[in-house]
């Protein structure tokens, strides 16, 4: 497999890293979104953390100036319709997405691979917008953010995505600068599910809402356990909101496993607006 | 298990099932005792042994040999033996079943053997994709390996304690 020609949908901040770690790796990118406003500023964070990875010298100038060169921004329309790979990065509202998804599949060459990054729908379920065909080459990639640090990718097969395929993208991504993972199309694909006990069962030792508890939780999970950040930093720096929402979606999707069951204190928090570091209260006060 | 016995001291280390760790208690109820409680409650211990003077959580440990200690009575001589044998002991204030390392990670290790067992994704996979999707330290198979014991017993306890389903083991880890 030889990805060189990338569209990304969707400029935000995974849209906008996806494209600047494809253009990072010499390909040929075109970044897309609704927005001329969004685009513009888009480029102008790639193109200033570019500069700034050449004067710490982890790029030379040469290299920066040709990747400003294979990234271009433009509207759906304007694109190359030969592209190897789509890459959707939009807003998680699942018509939205099955309507772009038909619209790509209708204007896509047959040989281009369609994949989107997220990580709330059922990949089978956004493949039902596009032909039979193409189901074979749509497919998951879930990437973390920031994209452009963050090594892992998850390549999520649908129920109809080609095996072949899979295997063939996780040797592409693993012959490049990323940890590929190869996963069943399940609720939560495997970060979003593993990683719910890390907030879970530290809500459960600890019961109340007891400040001095969770400070000994966090300090114990990171020097002990050699994790970067305590889950009760860590929800906070998220956001308490975002947080419990993930929770209950994956709880919901595994018919309200007890396993994924939110706590009470999260949903207490949502309804009194501490939303962690963003609201300067979570389960900490950031005054 | 193994006990070291110093200045009437007893340090009980390594795994052992509830009734084995009573009767070590209870054989030495001349001495005062510090127990690895991992697997367990410590306070439910404390309630009945008033030698037991404070319990930690070793079984998880790695190399680095970084362990909870909890100490229901402060006896600097305890942590002193610690740090002589290599280990270095984070005090903690409150105890709950299976600690707090501990505990965390069983929960973790149970969700990834779940994902194993419905076919998710390889264990290869799965380490994988905690170690560079979220920073993990170590991957739960990596973690879990050859203290699968540890996590189901520390599971078995935790349902046993509060019934909630949430804390049954998945079949693979049930093996």
């Amino acid at each position: 497999m030889n990805l060189q020609r990338i569209v990304v949908i969707g400029a935000g901040t995974m849209g906008s890293g996806i494209a600047q770690w494809f253009a990072q790796q010499m390909c040929s990118v075109e970044l897309v979104d609704n927005s001329q406003d969004q685009l513009h500023k888009a480029l102008v964070v790639i193109h200033t953390s570019w500069d700034k990875l050449v004067e710490k010298e982890k790029l030379t100038s040469c290299q920066v100036n040709q990747m400003k060169k294979l990234l271009e921004v433009k509207s759906l329309d304007q694109v190359s319709k030969k592209a190897d790979l789509v890459i959707e990065a939009i807003i998680e509202n699942l018509q939205i997405k099955k309507d772009l998804f038909q619209k790509l599949d209708q204007d896509f060459s047959p040989s281009t691979i369609i994949a989107s990054n997220t990580s709330s729908f059922p990949i089978t379920l956004m493949s039902e917008a596009v032909s039979p065909e193409r189901k074979q080459r749509f497919v998951g990639l879930h990437f973390f953010n920031p994209a452009t640090i963050m090594k892992l990718v998850e390549v999520i097969k649908g129920e109809h995505t080609d095996a072949t395929l899979c295997s063939q993208l996780y040797q592409w991504f693993d012959s490049k600068d990323k940890k590929p993972a190869l996963c069943k199309d399940s609720p939560g694909f495997i970060v979003n599910r593993v990683a719910r006990n890390f907030y879970g069962e530290p809500l459960r030792i600890v019961e109340l809402d007891d400040e001095a508890k969770m400070k000994e939780v966090d300090k114990i999970l990171k020097e002990v356990g050699g994790f970067k950040m305590g889950p009760f930093e860590l929800m906070d720096l998220i956001g308490i909101d975002v947080n419990y929402s993930v929770t209950c979606s994956v709880w919901k999707a595994y018919h309200q496993e007890p396993r994924f069951a939110p706590h009470s204190l999260q949903k207490k928090m949502v309804e009194e607006k501490r939303f962690g570091r963003k609201s300067k209260r979570g389960f900490y006060k950031y005054d | 298990m193994t006990n070291i016995l110093f200045d009437n001291i007893l340090i009980n280390f390594g795994f052992g099932t509830k009734a084995e760790k009573k009767r070590v208690l209870l054989e030495n109820n001349d001495k005062i005792v510090f127990m690895d409680l991992t697997c367990y409650d410590p306070s439910e211990f404390y309630q009945s042994f008033p030698n037991l003077h404070g319990s930690f959580a070793a079984l998880f440990c790695d190399e680095d040999k970084k362990i909870e200690v909890h100490q229901r009575i402060s006896t600097p001589a305890f942590i002193l033996k610690l740090k002589e044998l290599g280990f270095m002991p984070f005090e903690i204030s409150f105890v709950s079943c299976g600690f707090i390392f501990p505990r965390t990670i069983a929960q973790i290790i149970n969700e990834a053997h779940f994902a194993l067992e419905e076919q998710v994704a390889s264990p290869q996979d799965i380490d994988r994709a905690m170690k560079y999707g979220v920073n993990y330290p170590k991957g739960p198979f990596e973690w879990s390996r050859g203290r699968e014991l540890f996590v189901r017993t520390l599971l078995g306890e935790l349902y046993e304690k509060t019934k909630d389903k949430r804390y049954l083991a998945s079949k693979l880890l049930a093996q």
